[in-house]
């Protein structure tokens, strides 16, 4: 069931195109990947799906109708650029926040203490928040964001700041409130975690949108039909094989008899036809695809759309 | 609670808590109580009375000296009909309970001069007390020398009741009333810089935290900025009511405790002078003048229309603070730090400094045209109103034109404003000029 819609969005700042025809949308119960490189127009998109600035063109559905002022309670949002109140107390916070939402204060403090108990941070409530390390506010801030149990919750960088073990509670929690049905937007830069938790991806370069779709699907379209090879033999014997078919990318020693070759298929070749080419001359002991990282497949995106306006 | 009403009750909320607002919100009218009371309680208190010996050789006062029985004579006479010497005078120990030694030479009647020594410098208002008397004596003495009898010679010497009065029997002018409403107009001058950038500061503070881009996730940015000024207003309110009820109860007791006597109302009718053609006595219309002294405690207690003026202040404070919060708020939005927003107050600082000028100029001509252009003009009339008001030279109309012109600014500057908070709010890292913050109106 879709959550969010996007549709056409477009925004502009003093002749400056910061979204050019955007449209993206996402599912119930989905973690969707907003990519793009520094100044590409995420935090704006994001803005505008938080009614924090309105668009030049296009719409913004929420579980199929237009967006309205009231639906603010039903969205959670972590900026990137987040703080608190340095002089309040972190109870009180919350308290503000969950009541800005639109929770009543009986309910806002049932939920938080819920919470607090959760993260074991109950003895924290009468501290303020000039006492709390960094770690400790950001994860004020996430209670803060989810505290009203949002149907779409958007995240801008949820895990910068935040150690390991800290980035892992985070992450949990966001698996959790997956699994309870939450639509999920997440915008970062570390594509490990793209590559870990989300189930589709777009990605804006420069105001526009360059990919868009399922994780997989993406993943699928970036395929080079590459392959790992382990085999036990010799390496010459192997290339040797290989002729105008089949290009080796890379290959590597693992020890004096064996080792590990990336190879590409070429001219309509398949697997099979690879495998009965080298078969006859070395022993093999594992054929894997080797599938592009979301890392590379970000860069390459990138660039075919800088050579693009190159030409 | 409404969204904005959230707001209004954390904006208020945490200032209200804080150890400062108490300290400031208590000692300052204690402070102001503790100098009023200081002031008042100085003006009746009798002073070291000084001991004069008038050395009167001739005899021309007959050893006395008329008008010296008033409440608090600041000094008392003694005559000898003798020539004392200045180093007799120094050091004999007969002397030593005189102050004052003043010679009256017989040839006094020819050359005016008459000769004193004193062992401590005596104040200008127990000398001027004591020249006064000795002169009214001799000026008895040449007037009987003369053949004038002294009830004639009293009849001549009486002032002259000189009255101004405002041609409109329901206006009474009255300078310290004046002095009063440029009082409170220095009061709204200072209320409305302190809350007017308080404003400035909140905004700046959930900038440069970072909490403002939580909170316009929740609130609209209109939202934010009106519970922000309503919130930190009504801080100002509350200070000023609880300051005013301190003072209130402060003056209440110390009419009944400090100066019970002086506010009787048979030494009051006194104390503001002979009554038309009743007092012909000169020894009773110098001891009135010496009572006037605590004309003070009189204009304190019965001069001034309290009433009027405190919730003038309260209309006009609230009407300045929402033009300049307003524009601090657009300050606040548009710099990064505090250090950056001195640059860019500037403009709106000199509207409130230049105000503050004009007050003090307008004191001393509270209907000429100065007042009455800068008490409708709205960045001023907060501040200049309130002295034309204690003044009495406002017609009403002339109040309601100012407060509608006033209103109509403050709609205009907050439209305007919200438009520059919202998009100057989400602007990090750079200090925005004048131009392009009036580019953000159009955003």
């Amino acid at each position: 069931m879709e959550v969010l819609r996007v549709e056409n969005i477009q925004k502009e700042y003093a002749g400056h195109k910061a979204l050019d025809d955007i449209s993206i949308s996402t599912k119930k119960g989905e973690i969707f990947g907003l990519l793009g490189p520094n100044g590409a127009g995420k935090t704006t998109l994001i803005r505008i799906i938080n009614q924090i600035i309105g668009p030049d063109k296009g719409k913004v559905y929420l579980d199929g109708k237009l967006i309205q002022r009231d639906d603010i309670g039903k969205i959670g949002y972590l900026p990137e650029e987040r703080g608190l109140y340095k002089k309040m107390k972190v109870y009180d916070q919350v308290l503000y926040f969950a009541r800005l939402k639109g929770l009543s204060k009986h309910e806002a403090k049932k939920r938080i203490n819920v919470w607090f108990e959760k993260f074991e941070i109950t003895s924290w409530y009468n501290k303020k928040v000039e006492e709390l390390s960094k770690g400790m506010a950001q994860k004020i801030q996430f209670i803060s964001t989810v505290l009203h149990e949002p149907e779409l919750l958007i995240l801008d960088e949820p895990f910068s700041g935040f150690d390991p073990i800290n980035a892992q509670i985070i992450r949990n929690e966001i698996m959790e409130l997956k699994a309870k049905g939450t639509s999920i937007l997440l915008s970062t830069h570390n594509m490990n975690s793209v590559e870990e938790i989300c189930d589709s991806i777009a990605l804006i370069n420069q105001s526009k949108l360059v990919l868009n779709g399922e994780l997989s699907t993406v993943k699928e379209s970036f395929r080079s039909h590459t392959y790992a090879i382990q085999f036990k033999g010799m390496m010459f014997g192997f290339a040797n094989a290989l002729f105008a078919g089949y290009s080796l990318e890379h290959s590597e020693q693992i020890d004096e008899d064996r080792a590990i070759a990336h190879v590409k298929l070429l001219k309509g070749n398949s697997l099979n036809d690879l495998l009965k080419t080298v078969m006859p001359v070395v022993d093999i002991e594992s054929v894997n695809e080797v599938l592009p990282s979301m890392n590379e497949i970000f860069i390459q995106a990138i660039q075919e759309k800088k050579g693009g306006n190159n030409e | 609670m409404s969204k904005i009403g959230l707001i209004i009750k954390r904006e208020y909320g945490s200032r209200v808590r804080k150890k400062s607002f108490l300290v400031i919100t208590v000692l300052v009218p204690l402070l102001i109580g503790a100098l009023g009371f200081l002031a008042m309680w100085m003006s009746i208190q009798e002073t070291k009375k000084v001991n004069v010996l008038i050395s009167d050789p001739g005899n021309l006062c007959d050893g006395k000296i008329f008008i010296t029985d008033t409440v608090n004579a600041p000094a008392e006479f003694y005559f000898v009909n003798d020539v004392i010497a200045e180093d007799e005078f120094q050091v004999a120990d007969r002397y030593q309970r005189y102050d004052l030694l003043i010679g009256i030479q017989p040839e006094v009647i020819t050359n005016k001069a008459i000769k004193g020594l004193y062992r401590e410098k005596i104040s200008a208002n127990t000398e001027h007390y004591i020249r006064n008397r000795i002169e009214l004596r001799l000026e008895e003495y040449f007037a009987l020398d003369q053949g004038i009898t002294l009830s004639e010679y009293r009849r001549i010497r009486q002032e002259f009741n000189f009255k101004l009065e405002n041609i409109d029997p329901n206006i009474q002018d009255t300078t310290p009333a004046q002095i009063v409403g440029f009082i409170f107009s220095i009061f709204i001058f200072i209320f409305i810089i302190t809350y007017a950038s308080q404003v400035m500061r909140g905004v700046i503070e959930e900038k440069t935290s970072r909490v403002v881009e939580i909170l316009v996730s929740s609130v609209k940015p209109l939202q934010l900025m009106m519970g922000k000024i309503i919130g930190i207003g009504l801080v100002g309110l509350t200070q000023f009511a609880i300051w005013i009820a301190i003072i209130g109860v402060g003056l209440v007791f110390m009419r009944f405790f400090a100066f019970q006597d002086v506010m009787d109302p048979a030494v009051f009718a006194e104390m503001m002078g002979p009554a038309n053609g009743t007092q012909n006595d000169l020894l009773d219309q110098q001891a009135a003048q010496s009572l006037k002294d605590s004309e003070l405690i009189y204009l304190i207690y019965q001069g001034i229309p309290w009433g009027t003026l405190i919730s003038l202040f309260v209309i006009y404070f609230i009407g300045g603070y929402l033009f300049y919060g307003g524009l601090f708020a657009v300050i606040g939005s548009a710099v990064d730090s505090e250090t950056d927003s001195q640059q860019v107050m500037m403009p709106v600082m000199l509207p409130l400094m230049f105000s503050y000028l004009i007050g003090v100029m307008v004191i001393s001509n509270p209907g000429g045209p100065a007042a009455i252009w800068f008490s409708q003009i709205p960045f001023s009339s907060p501040i200049i109103m309130l002295q034309r008001i204690a003044a009495g030279t406002v017609s009403i109309w002339e109040l309601i034109l100012s407060l509608t012109i006033l209103a109509a600014t403050i709609f205009v500057i907050l439209v305007g404003a919200a438009k520059i908070y919202r998009t100057g709010i989400l602007m990090y890292g750079k200090k925005a000029s004048w131009k392009e913050i009036f580019k953000w109106l159009r955003y």
